[in-house]
C-alpha cells in the first residue's frame, strides 16, 4: 500500500485532488500546524471531510506546530472537533500535544512530524510506543539512511515526494524586522525570497506567519524519477505539498504521481511513463522556481 | 510580597578541565562540559574519560555538580555504543546528562539506570504540557526553548513540577533550536551533529521574485543594509530576581566555545547576584558594575531575547556594530606573599610597566592598579611581560589570591 498524501488550498481544490485519486488530503491551520497552503475554519475542516469520506479518501490534519502555553489550552477542544469531524489522522511534533493526546484517550491516531528531528529508526519506534502510528523523515536525509530507518522501523515513515522544504523556523519576524531597520514597507510576502552571498542564482523561499519565519531550501523536492527507489525500500507515505505549486497547477503535479503509483503498483513503470510523468511535472511546476531531489542521491558521509 | 522558593544554581559552561575548574572557582554551582560523542559541540572541547573524572572528582570536592552534554540528533549508526558511553559517564559520577534525541533518552533510560536526565534545549519546550510528558518519561529536568517568555515561565512552573532550567546568558541561535538545518543545506554540514556553520549570521539579497523570475531586490545600493538573520547575545543581569521568583531551578549561561577570561567573568556576575538576592531580597539592589562585569567580555549587543516580548530589529545584528571596549585576558594569580606584597603570575597575553591593569577573584572582589614594577623568575627587573606563560612577580598595592585573573582594556 502507497498513500499519496497532498496538501488542499481551498474547498475546491480538495474536490479536484480527490477526483485526482489522491489517498489523503492534509489540510489545518496555522494555529496548530505548519507551513499550510491555507487556514481552513472547523466549518470548512469538516466539509472537507465530508467529501473526502464520500469517495473513501482520508482526511489529515495538521498539529504539528510548536506549541506555546497560550495554544496548548485550546488543544483539548481542537480534539474534540476534529473527532467529531471524523478526520482520519493528525500530524504531531511537539510532545505536550501526544500527552494530551494520550492523556484523554482521544481516539485519533497520530504520526509524528517535528520538522527536522527524526533521522533515525530507534527514534521512529520511540513515537511508535508511544502511540505514533507513523512519522514524518527529515528532509536531510540520504536514500542510503532512508532505506535503513524504512528497514528498521515499527511504523511506516512519510518522505516529501514533491514541494518545498523548509529549512530554518524561527519565532522572530525577520522579514518585518529587517523592513523595520531599513524602512522599507511589508509587501506582498508571497514572493519573497534570499539568496546567498556569491551565489545569486540560489533562491530560498521566506515567509511570516504568526509561527514565526520560515525559509525554503532553493530548490523543491521532485522524487519522481525515483519513486521506485521508494517502493523498493519500502517507503509507503508520500506527501505532495503545494505551498509554492498553487491552484490547477498543483493539481495537475498531484495526478502525474497519482499515475506513477499505479504504474508501479501495476508493475507497469517504465522509463519511457517515468520520463514522460517527470516532464509533466516540470511543465507544471512554477516556472520561476527550480526542482532537485535534495538529500537524497547524496552520501551520507558528504554531510558532516 | 517578593518571595522566591529555593536558590537557582548557576550553570556554566566549560570546554575544557580548565574551564571547568575555573568556572567553579568563580562561584559557578554546576558546569556543563561535552562527552567525547554525541555532543554538539564536536569539534570543540570535549572531554575524555580521565578528564571527566578529574573534572567531577573536582566537582564534587567544591559541592559542585558536572552535565555531559550528549544533544546531537542521531542518524543511522550513530547510536551504536551510546549505552557503554551513558553508564561509563554514570560510572564515573557525572550528575546528568543533557539529551534532546529520543533514541538516546530511551537508550540511556534502559541501559545507564540512575544517570538524570536533562531535555536539551534543542528539543524547544515551549509548554508546559511538554514538560509533563517528560516528567512522566522519567526525566528530571527540562532546559526551555528560548523563545519562552517569563510570563510563561511563571505559568509553566504552576503546571509542573519538573525541574527548569533557562538561559541566562550568551550567544543565540535565531531560530528555534534544532530547527535549522541552513547548514545542512548550504555547507553540507549537520547543524543537528554540531557542523552548524551559523549560515543565519550571513548577508543575503532580500528579492522579490515575479512568475518569469524577474528579481527585484531590496537592497540595491553598496550602502544599503543587507538582509540577515543574526541574534545579538543575551543577558538577564537585569531581571535575576523574575527567574528566582518564578521558580526556575537552574540558571544556565552559553558558551562551551568561550575562554576562561569569559567563563569566570560571567560566572562570578551571576553567582554574585544570585547570592545578593538569596542573601538579603528585601534590600536587594541591582548593582550596575555587574553589568559593567559583562560587557568586558562581550563580542555583541546584549537583550533579553523573547522573556519579555518577541525580538524586533534592535535585537539583531543590522548596520554597523557599536564599538564594545574589548578587554584582553594578561595572566592568572600563581601565588601572593603578603609580606612582600608581590603576586606571582602567570603571563597569558602581554603587558608593561605603565599599564592600568585589573584583578578580578570569586565573590566579586576587584583590585585595580597600575603596573609600577615587575621581575622575571631570576628575580631581574623587567619593562615587559612578553613570554607566553611567562611567570612574573608584579609589586601589589592591595592583596590578590592564586588563581585571580588579571586583564587590561585592549
Ligand atoms: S545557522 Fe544560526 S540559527 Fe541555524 S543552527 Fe546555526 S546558529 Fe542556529
Amino acid at each position: 500500500m502507497i498513500e499519496l498524501i497532498a496538501t488542499a488550498e481551498s474547498i475546491n481544490q480538495a474536490r479536484l485532488l480527490i477526483d485526482a485519486d489522491v489517498d489523503t488530503l492534509y489540510i489545518g491551520e496555522a494555529t496548530f500546524g505548519l507551513r499550510l497552503p491555507a487556514n481552513f475554519s472547523p466549518e470548512e475542516i469538516k466539509e472537507i471531510c465530508h467529501i473526502a469520506h464520500a469517495e473513501h479518501k482520508n482526511v489529515c490534519v495538521a498539529m504539528n506546530a510548536i506549541i506555546h502555553n497560550d495554544r496548548i489550552k485550546l488543544i483539548p477542544r481542537y480534539l474534540d472537533f476534529l473527532q467529531e469531524a471524523g478526520v482520519d489522522y493528525v500530524t504531531i511534533g511537539d510532545p505536550g500535544v501526544i500527552h494530551l493526546l494520550n492523556k484523554y484517550e482521544v481516539p485519533i491516531p497520530y504520526v509524528y512530524d517535528p520538522h527536522t528531528l527524526v533521522t533515525s529508526a530507534k527514534q521512529v519506534n520511540f513515537w511508535a510506543k508511544r502511540g505514533a502510528k507513523g512519522a514524518v523523515l527529515a528532509r536531510e536525509l540520504t536514500y542510503e539512511e532512508l532505506i535503513s530507518i524504512s528497514q528498521h522501523a515499527d511504523v511506516p515513515v512519510e518522505v516529501l515526494v514533491y514541494g518545498a522544504t523548509c529549512i530554518h523556523h524561527s519565532k522572530r519576524p525577520l522579514v518585518t524586522n529587517y523592513f523595520s531597520y531599513t524602512n522599507e514597507k511589508s509587501k506582498n510576502q508571497e514572493h519573497l525570497f534570499i539568496s546567498e552571498p556569491k551565489k545569486p542564482k540560489t533562491h530560498y523561499s521566506i515567509y511570516e506567519d504568526l509561527n514565526g519565519t520560515h525559509i525554503f531550501d532553493t530548490n523543491d523536492i521532485n522524487l519522481l524519477p525515483h519513486l521506485e527507489k521508494l517502493v523498493n525500500a519500502g517507503i509507503s507515505k508520500w506527501k505532495l505539498d503545494g505551498i509554492y505549486t498553487r491552484g490547477q497547477a498543483f493539481v495537475e503535479v498531484v495526478k502525474q504521481f497519482v499515475q506513477a503509483k499505479q504504474a508501479l503498483l501495476d508493475k507497469d513503470w517504465s522509463e519511457e511513463l517515468k520520463e514522460k510523468l517527470n516532464e509533466k511535472v516540470q511543465e507544471h511546476h512554477p516556472s520561476e522556481r527550480t526542482l532537485g531531489e535534495g538529500f537524497f542521491l547524496k552520501n551520507p558521509n558528504d554531510v558532516q | 510580597m517578593k518571595k522566591w522558593k529555593q536558590k537557582p544554581e548557576v550553570l556554566a559552561p566549560a570546554g575544557t578541565l580548565e574551564k571547568l575548574k575555573t568556572a567553579i572557582h568563580y562561584g559557578a554551582d554546576a558546569v556543563y562540559i561535552g562527552g567525547n560523542a554525541y555532543g554538539l559541540r564536536s569539534r570543540a572541547g570535549n572531554f575524555t574519560y580521565e578528564e571527566m573524572q578529574e573534572g567531577v572528582t573536582f566537582a564534587k570536592e567544591h559541592g559542585a555538580h558536572v552535565y555531559v552534554a550528549a544533544n546531537m540528533v542521531a542518524h543511522e549508526g550513530d547510536l551504536q555504543g551510546a549505552g557503554d558511553f551513558f553508564r561509563t559517564i554514570r560510572d564515573i559520577g557525572v550528575h546528568a546528562v543533557i539529551v534532546s534525541d529520543p533514541a538516546l533518552i530511551e537508550i540511556c533510560l534502559m541501559e545507564a539506570p540512575g544517570l538524570p536526565i536533562h531535555l536539551s534545549t534543542q528539543s524547544s519546550a515551549t509548554n508546559y504540557e511538554t514538560l509533563n510528558f517528560w516528567k512522566e518519561e522519567g526525566l528530571e529536568r527540562v532546559v526551555l526553548a528560548r523563545e519562552v517568555s517569563m510570563d510563561e515561565i511563571k505559568e509553566i512552573r504552576n503546571h509542573t513540577d519538573v525541574e527548569i532550567e533557562a538561559f541566562i546568558h550568551g550567544a543565540m541561535c535565531i531560530s528555534y533550536s534544532g530547527r535549522c538545518t541552513l547548514s545542512n543545506h548550504m555547507s553540507a554540514r549537520d547543524a543537528n551533529r554540531g557542523g552548524c556553520s551559523q549560515s543565519c549570521r550571513w548577508k543575503y539579497d532580500l528579492f522579490e521574485m515575479d512568475h518569469n523570475g524577474m528579481r527585484q531586490s531590496f537592497a540595491v545600493n553598496e550602502t544599503d543594509e543587507p538582509f540577515s538573520m543574526s541574534a545579538v547575545d543575551m543577558s538577564m543581569i537585569h531581571h535575576i530576581p523574575d527567574f528566582i521568583e518564578n521558580g526556575v531551578d537552574s540558571l544556565k549561561i552559553e558558551g562551551r566555545m568561550k575562554s576562561i577570561h569569559y567563563v569566570s567573568t560571567v560566572a562570578n556576575v551571576y553567582s554574585e547576584a544570585v547570592n545578593a538576592y538569596c542573601k538579603d531580597l528585601a534590600n536587594f539592589t541591582f548593582q550596575q558594575s555587574w553589568e559593567d562585569e559583562l560587557w568586558k567580555v562581550a563580542q555583541r549587543e546584549l537583550s533579553t531575547g523573547f522573556y519579555y516580548g518577541t525580538p524586533k530589529e534592535q535585537q539583531q545584528l543590522f548596520g554597523k556594530r557599536r564599538k564594545i571596549p574589548v578587554y584582553k585576558f594578561i595572566g592568572q594569580v600563581l601565588d601572593y606573599n603578603d609580606s612582600s606584597q608581590i603576586a606571582t603570575v602567570q603571563q597569558r597575553n602581554s603587558f608593561a610597566i605603565g599599564d592600568e591593569v585589573e584583578f578580578y577573584g570569586p565573590g566579586f572582589t576587584h583590585v585595580y592598579q597600575k603596573i609600577t614594577q615587575m621581575w622575571n623568575e631570576e628575580g631581574k627587573p623587567i619593562e615587559r611581560a612578553a613570554h607566553p606563560m611567562m611567570k612574573v612577580r608584579i609589586q601589589m598595592e592591595a592583596p590578590v589570591k592564586p588563581l585571580d585573573m588579571m586583564r587590561k582594556a585592549r
